[in-house]
């Protein structure tokens, strides 16, 4: 895993890490604890789930991660940045250039194509609009949806443009996406699609945290947190790839 | 699950000797659920004394081949036809563990529930992995039975959160 053609390179920090970071909301008696606090490494290439009851803060815990959010305690590190020492500006472009997101629904604009869509946050980090589109066309590609590059939202089934919204927070060189429910709406057969893009992503190196419900679109991850009034309580790892042991059901 | 049944089902395609039957269940079945070949050989005894199997003429001996008979195809399709009864369930090892722990708090319940929670999360990222290395043509057995062992554990696990959300507005 840690090689660059066929040549192995140094083990990397953390992607994305949590050091002792939290959020609460509010002050005094008022306060609500909504995360932490958690200390959590995603390491670049992971496929990390993130499973946990609603109000267990799942959310709080994203925003975080992608600087939309800032923690009232310890540190959130993004490619080793600690995220309260950037100006709002770096703030920012670190958004537009490392970090996607998919959320369940406010995904895309409804004014633009599927291609403008993905294309959009080039184009607002100063890309040429030529540019822009072509790596917007290779992202729907990646999705299988370069055919309908040209419909609207509104045009597109569900799963169609779950997979726009997929397309557009992997669209350009951005190394770390964020989920939060990406497949609510949607069937089991559409839904697992997703999965397997995401796990495609990570395959090829990118790094996915991934928010659900539901368990077995969990198991695509390699590792699944679960998180608890704010607190981690558990993860799993998946059996590395060499084990041979065969499932069998319960007796 | 039914010996019995299966070696007909088996048989009812075409005449086969013990150690064939035992292969081909094997295969067929993901070689989830292995057959010791003496098991066979009991079976096709009984199966031949309630008449609904008989020895090929020639052959004999390892080599001696089965074939189905008319009472067998009809004991076949009756098995075919009922559906499996699932009630009342099998004995539930982990329901009864949670029952009594939360009956007579001889234990932490919330504990066993969230270690039984990492342990099946875990069972089913084994069963997507397999998913997804095995070949859609080849291993069809093998991938509609990781949907039943995926669907099943996926249910345990909503279980086991729901008992979880239940104890807590109890306690809380
Ligand atoms: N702005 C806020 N002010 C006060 N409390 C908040 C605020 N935002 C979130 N919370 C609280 O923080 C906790 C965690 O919220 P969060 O949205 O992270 O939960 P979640 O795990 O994503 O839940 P769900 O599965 O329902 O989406 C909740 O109890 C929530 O009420
Ligand atoms: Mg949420």
């Amino acid at each position: 895993m840690s090689e660059v053609d066929g040549q192995a390179i140094e083990p990397q920090p953390p992607i994305l890490s949590f050091e002792d970071a939290g959020r609460v909301h509010g002050t005094g008696p008022k306060a609500v604890r909504a995360l932490g606090p958690v200390r959590i490494d995603v390491r670049a290439g992971e496929f990390v789930a993130v499973m946990g009851p609603s109000g267990s803060g799942k959310s709080t815990l994203l925003s975080l991660a992608g600087a939309l959010d800032q923690p009232t305690d310890g540190t959130v590190r993004v490619q080793g940045w600690d995220l309260s020492t950037l100006s709002a500006g770096a703030r920012a472009a670190l958004r537009r250039r490392t970090i996607g997101f998919v959320f369940q629904d406010l995904n895309l604009l409804p004014g633009l194509t599927a291609l403008e869509n993905v294309a959009l946050p080039l184009e607002l980090d100063g890309c040429p609009l030529r540019e822009a589109r072509e790596e917007a066309l290779g992202s729907l590609e990646r999705v299988q949806m370069d055919r309908l590059a040209h419909r609207f939202p509104d045009d597109l089934s569900g799963g169609e443009q779950q997979r726009v919204a997929v397309a557009r927070a992997f669209v350009g060189p951005r190394a770390l996406m964020l989920a939060d429910e990406p497949t609510g709406a949607l069937d089991s057969v559409t839904g697992e699609m997703v999965m397997r893009l995401l796990r495609k992503q990570c395959d090829a190196g990118r790094t996915v945290v991934l928010v659900t419900h539901d368990a077995s679109h969990a198991s695509w991850a390699d590792r699944v947190l679960f998180l608890k009034d704010g607190l981690v309580v558990d993860e799993t790892r998946t059996p590395s790839a060499s084990s041979t042991a065969t499932p069998l059901p319960d007796a | 699950m039914s010996v019995r049944h299966s070696l007909l089902a088996i048989l009812a395609e075409r005449p086969a000797h013990g150690y064939g039957l035992k292969s081909r269940f094997e295969r067929d079945t993901a070689g989830i659920w292995p057959l010791n070949v003496g098991q066979v050989y009991t079976t096709l005894a009984r199966l031949e004394r309630d008449g609904l199997v008989v020895p090929r003429d020639d052959g004999g001996g390892a080599r001696q081949e089965w074939r189905i008979t008319k009472p067998g195809r009809a004991a076949l399709a009756a098995w075919y036809d009922a559906p499996v009864a699932g009630d009342p369930p099998e004995r539930d090892e982990l329901a009864i563990k949670i029952l009594l722990a939360v009956a007579t708090r001889s234990a932490d319940a919330g504990r066993i529930l969230q270690n039984q929670r990492t342990a099946t999360m875990r069972r089913l990222q084994e069963y997507t992995r397999h998913r997804r290395e095995a070949d859609p043509e080849r291993e069809l057995p093998w991938i509609l039975l990781l949907d039943a062992f995926t669907l099943k554990a996926e249910a345990e696990i909503k279980w086991l959160d729901r008992c979880e959300a239940r104890l807590g507005r109890r306690s809380g």
